[in-house]
């Protein structure tokens, strides 16, 4: 099966549990949770059912190419269901089977791993999901978001795509994977692994990305006592995306880090307040 | 009648099913005999999906007899001794006839009353009552919330079975009703399976893939590992913790070997069994302590007849293996000694700065440790393995694998051609991580890890953070635990309040709390750790505190105390000499200090006691500096003959204030000789007055 039939495969089998497949974000994020279909709508009191998938920058992670499992721009796929329902595990493994796994013959786990997000303010307590030792899976029970106690409590499933397509074609390397029959993962991404990993490690300019972090903290600011509170969310995610340029080209010192994500976390943390008041008093 | 009761639920962390059981005992055992239901041979059971107790309860409660007292006797009865209307009402009111009244005699006087037989409730109604705010007050190391509910649990609770003598006791939580059934393994056979007791509740379980008793499972998890490891003559590097792990995170444990390339068995050891366990929770395998290319492997699953299980972590496994040969080849291209300026980067504790700053700390801590054990030829080394022992945090390999700091320093330090003992201490300068963890082997690591344990310490108790209950964020006890064990067990002479202050003196300008504050709170927490650790090596309390009461600022000699009292009491002498000592004490006690005057004593007792004495604490003197308590006590054990001659013969309390207060004197100096081996005063034992 190529990833773009595994995308299609999860698409219909989420389509099918009434999530709505949602486009993937156009600004840049370092996880499916951090667009505003997941942020916000875990938010307030309201069901809410939806999928995606989501290209996620972690410049730090770039290898230029070179290394079969590691890439500053992988692809993650995104559902979040609220409330989280009890048979949600059993949902999640028909998923699998769903893609053809015969989980009869494998090892399936859920594995301790509770996941934190300081930036958003958030955390949740949840497993990794190990297939055959291979971590195909993020599932966590969300706690809070924004620094809100979230209630009902959503239930966050995060496949990651380039794992999971390496298990189903027996891949060792992801470069190596079909993306379409037709393209491979190194046709696609390839040259943009390279010319980012010179990017982020060596060639952002260092200074010009101190001015876009602190432009887009300021616009966020200003965008908040606006009450426009989605564009003040994308302006932290701006910084929240130059903070790890800069942490990549080595440029944050252990005080500045703390200070920034303090700094991110509490205009977050702000508008999600507003928002939550706003959606209270409708 | 049989109890039985399982929660499943979704995947838990083995520590928090270890806790969650623990509590559930406690608790149903309190519970229930507070309702008058004797439970008998509970026993629990767990895996990752479930928490399970079997117990044996009476059908019902003990019935009792209730007494209502009502009127006084004097109201109830006229003159004629006939009830009156006060007697009638509450007789109506009881909803007795009102010649079941009686007399009850009270403290208040007579009073009159009605004894009633409270026949007990069934059981089955009690625990529905009980089990729901038992099983929401279970707390666990981390809670959550899920759904629409507001319980918190160690995971979403998604069964619950409760039986008691084959019947179902129904009541409800977290919007769960219970049931009569349990259901398999989850993947490999999860079928509803409708129980009557705990016998047929395990074999069904069986039969359905899951094996409930984590004893057994160890048992089958222990067996196949040996059986696979025989041909290969070969052996497990050990691993309790992971085992233990494993116990819990499995309901069907299955045994597998997997192989990967000879390659990178030019990996160390540590390196590769950590690639092994971190993830994918395997095991490397070694012949003679070196790594064989193989690994073995634990799945929940009932077998792997096309070999996928095994095929699938090998492939994981080279990927790991990769990354840590890369990381390997990467980090050494950058000498540990060019990484120094890099721990500016990394913050030690928000409050007490970089690790730079604790670098410098380490070295100034170590010179003196050195000096103060008179090791002149080991500073040198240790200075060098105190200047790169943090390096190691930089490198890719403890990022990838932060079990491994401080090994992976001492591994770089070997391959980088520094003296054995420097890449030796900085190898081992954690140790000893648990409480059972072994001790830094070489001196230099000895060194270290006292040096570094010392400083995180005084800085965090600094900051005013203590440990409370089961929380100790910065594993102060942990250290405190560390350094006494070090210090006990190389014997090293040191002055804690000296180490104390001198390592508190490094932090300089940072606003920590007073440095008396400090000390106070850290020679507690020494005072609490070494009391724990002579209680695990089996002494009994009364020694400890006897030792413990002559201080603890060298703890090696405290040590060497308790082992003088030890031997003691294994002797004759034992009740006689303490009993001495008492003797002794409490006589001065409430005196006031004074001053011995040879010249004032009057009667031969007294002077042969004070030439004794006198003879004795010159001779002991030298045997205290050197810590052997055991002479110094059986040389003071010589004074038990003039002493008690000196009792028996010379008036202590003489009418003559001067003759009273020299003798009193003297007692005060045989007193404050004897707390210098010991407190006596703590020790318990027969024939005490």
């Amino acid at each position: 099966m190529s990833l773009q039939n595994l995308i299609l495969n999860l698409h219909k089998f989420w389509a099918g549990q009434g999530c709505y497949l949602a486009p993937s974000y156009d600004v840049e994020v370092g996880a499916g949770t951090m667009t505003p279909d997941t942020f916000f709508r875990v938010l307030d009191r309201r069901p809410w059912r939806v999928a995606y998938v989501q290209p996620s920058r972690r410049p730090t992670d770039g290898r230029y190419g070179e290394n079969p499992h590691r890439v500053q721009k992988h692809f993650q796929y995104q559902v979040i269901i609220k409330p989280s329902p009890p048979d949600i595990q059993d949902i999640y493994i028909r998923s699998l089977v769903s893609l053809g796994i015969d989980l009869a013959e494998h090892d399936l786990r859920f594995d301790e791993d509770d996941w934190e997000s300081p930036t958003i303010g958030a955390w949740g307590v949840g497993w990794q999901v190990v297939l055959d030792g291979l971590e195909i899976t993020q599932f966590t029970y969300f706690q809070q978001a924004g620094g809100i106690e979230l209630f009902p409590v959503p239930a966050e499933i995060t496949y990651g795509l380039e794992r999971l397509e390496m298990f189903l074609e027996g891949k060792d390397n992801l470069y190596e994977l079909d993306w379409s029959g037709k393209v491979t993962y190194r046709d696609l991404r390839l040259r943009e692994e390279r010319e980012f990993s010179e990017y982020n490690f060596n060639q952002a300019d260092i200074r010009r990305l101190q001015t876009f972090y602190s432009l887009a903290r300021e616009e966020a600011a200003s965008l908040i006592e606006r009450n426009l509170l989605l564009p003040a969310y994308d302006m932290c995610l701006k910084c929240s995306h130059f903070f790890n340029l800069l942490d990549a080209r080595g440029a944050i010192g252990v005080t500045e880090r703390v200070k920034m994500i303090g700094e991110v976390r509490a205009l977050v943390n702000s508008l999600a307040q507003r928002y939550i008041r706003a959606e209270e008093s409708r | 009648m049989e109890f039985l009761l399982e929660i499943i639920t979704e995947e838990m962390p083995a520590s928090h099913i270890k806790a969650g059981l623990a509590q559930l005992e406690e608790k149903l055992k309190a519970e229930l005999i507070a309702a008058r239901l004797p439970v008998q041979g509970l026993r629990t059971f767990g895996t990752c999906r479930r928490l399970v107790v079997v117990a044996d309860i009476p059908p019902r409660q003990e019935s009792k007899e209730e007494v209502v007292v009502g009127p006084p006797k004097a109201v109830a009865y006229g003159a004629d001794g006939s009830p009156t209307e006060a007697a009638r009402g509450f007789a109506r009111a009881q909803g007795v006839a009102v010649d079941r009244l009686e007399v009850i005699p009270t403290p208040r006087g007579e009073y009159v009353g009605v004894k009633k037989a409270i026949s007990g409730r069934g059981a089955e109604e009690i625990l529905a009552e009980l089990l729901p705010s038992i099983l929401s007050s279970l707390s666990f190391p981390k809670m959550m919330r899920w759904g629409e509910g507001t319980l918190r649990f160690s995971r979403p609770i998604r069964n619950i079975l409760c039986l008691l003598g084959g019947e179902p006791v129904t009541f409800s939580l977290a919007g769960l009703v219970s049931t009569g059934f349990t259901t398999g393994h989850k993947l490999h056979s999860p079928h509803k399976l409708p129980v009557k007791s705990f016998a047929e509740f395990k074999s069904l379980l069986r039969q359905n893939k899951v094996i409930l008793d984590p004893a057994e499972r160890k048992e089958i998890i222990c067996r196949n590992i040996d059986k696979r490891l025989r041909r290969w003559r070969a052996s497990l590097h050990p691993d309790d913790e992971l085992l233990d792990r494993l116990v819990y995170d499995v309901e069907n444990p299955y045994v597998f070997m997997g192989t990967f390339p000879s390659p990178y068995l030019k990996l160390p050891l540590e390196v590769l069994s950590a690639a092994m366990r971190e993830g994918q929770k395997l095991f490397s395998v070694v012949r003679s302590g070196r790594q064989l290319p193989h690994f073995i492997g634990v799945a929940d699953a009932p077998g792997d007849p096309r070999s996928l299980i095994r095929q699938g972590n090998e492939r994981v496994l080279l990927a790991r293996l990769e990354d840590a040969k890369f990381f390997w080849e990467q980090d050494r291209k950058v000498p540990l000694a060019k990484r120094g300026p890099g721990l500016a980067r990394i913050i030690f504790q928000e409050k007490l700065g970089t690790y730079k700053d604790k670098v410098g700390r380490l070295k100034a801590l170590t010179s003196y440790i050195c000096e103060k054990i008179d090791e002149p030829k080991l500073k040198k080394d240790a200075l060098t393995a105190a200047e790169l022992c943090k390096a190691d945090l930089l490198t890719e390999m403890v990022k990838e694998f932060p079990a491994l700091q401080g090994v992976v320093g001492g591994l770089y330090a070997r391959a980088e051609g520094y003296p054995e003992a420097v890449a030796q201490a900085i190898y081992e300068h954690y140790k000893p991580i648990g409480l059972e963890d072994s001790l830094p082997a070489s001196l230099g690591g000895a060194v270290l890890s006292l040096a570094d344990k010392l400083d995180s310490l005084v800085g965090v108790v600094g900051l005013g953070i203590l440990p409370s209950g089961s929380s100790d964020p910065f594993g102060i006890r942990r250290n405190a635990n560390g350094v006494c064990r070090i210090i006990l067990e190389k014997k090293f002479v040191l002055s804690l309040n000296q180490l104390l202050r001198k390592a508190l003196s490094h932090y300089g300008e940072l606003p920590l709390r007073p440095p008396a504050e400090v000390l106070d709170d850290c020679l507690n927490l020494f005072n609490q750790r070494l009391r724990s650790i002579f209680e695990t090596q089996g002494y009994r309390y009364d020694l400890i505190n006897a030792a413990l009461g002559a201080g603890i600022d060298n703890v090696y000699f405290a040590g060497r105390r308790l082992k003088a009292l030890e031997t003691l009491r294994q002797s004759p002498s034992f009740v006689p000499y303490v009993l001495m000592a008492k003797r002794v004490n409490n006589i001065i006690r409430d005196a006031p200090r004074s001053m011995v005057i040879p010249e004032l004593f009057e009667a031969r007792e007294e002077k042969e006691l004070h030439a004794m004495f006198s003879i004795i604490e010159k001779n002991v003197g030298p045997l205290l500096e050197a810590g052997d308590f055991g002479k110094a006590q059986s040389m003071i054990l010589k004074l038990h003959g003039p002493l008690t001659t000196f009792f028996n013969r010379v008036l202590v309390m003489a009418e003559d204030k001067k003759t009273r207060r020299n003798r009193l004197a003297l007692l005060q100096a045989i007193s404050q000789l004897l707390l210098r081996v010991a407190d006596y005063s703590q020790i318990v034992v027969e024939g005490e007055k």
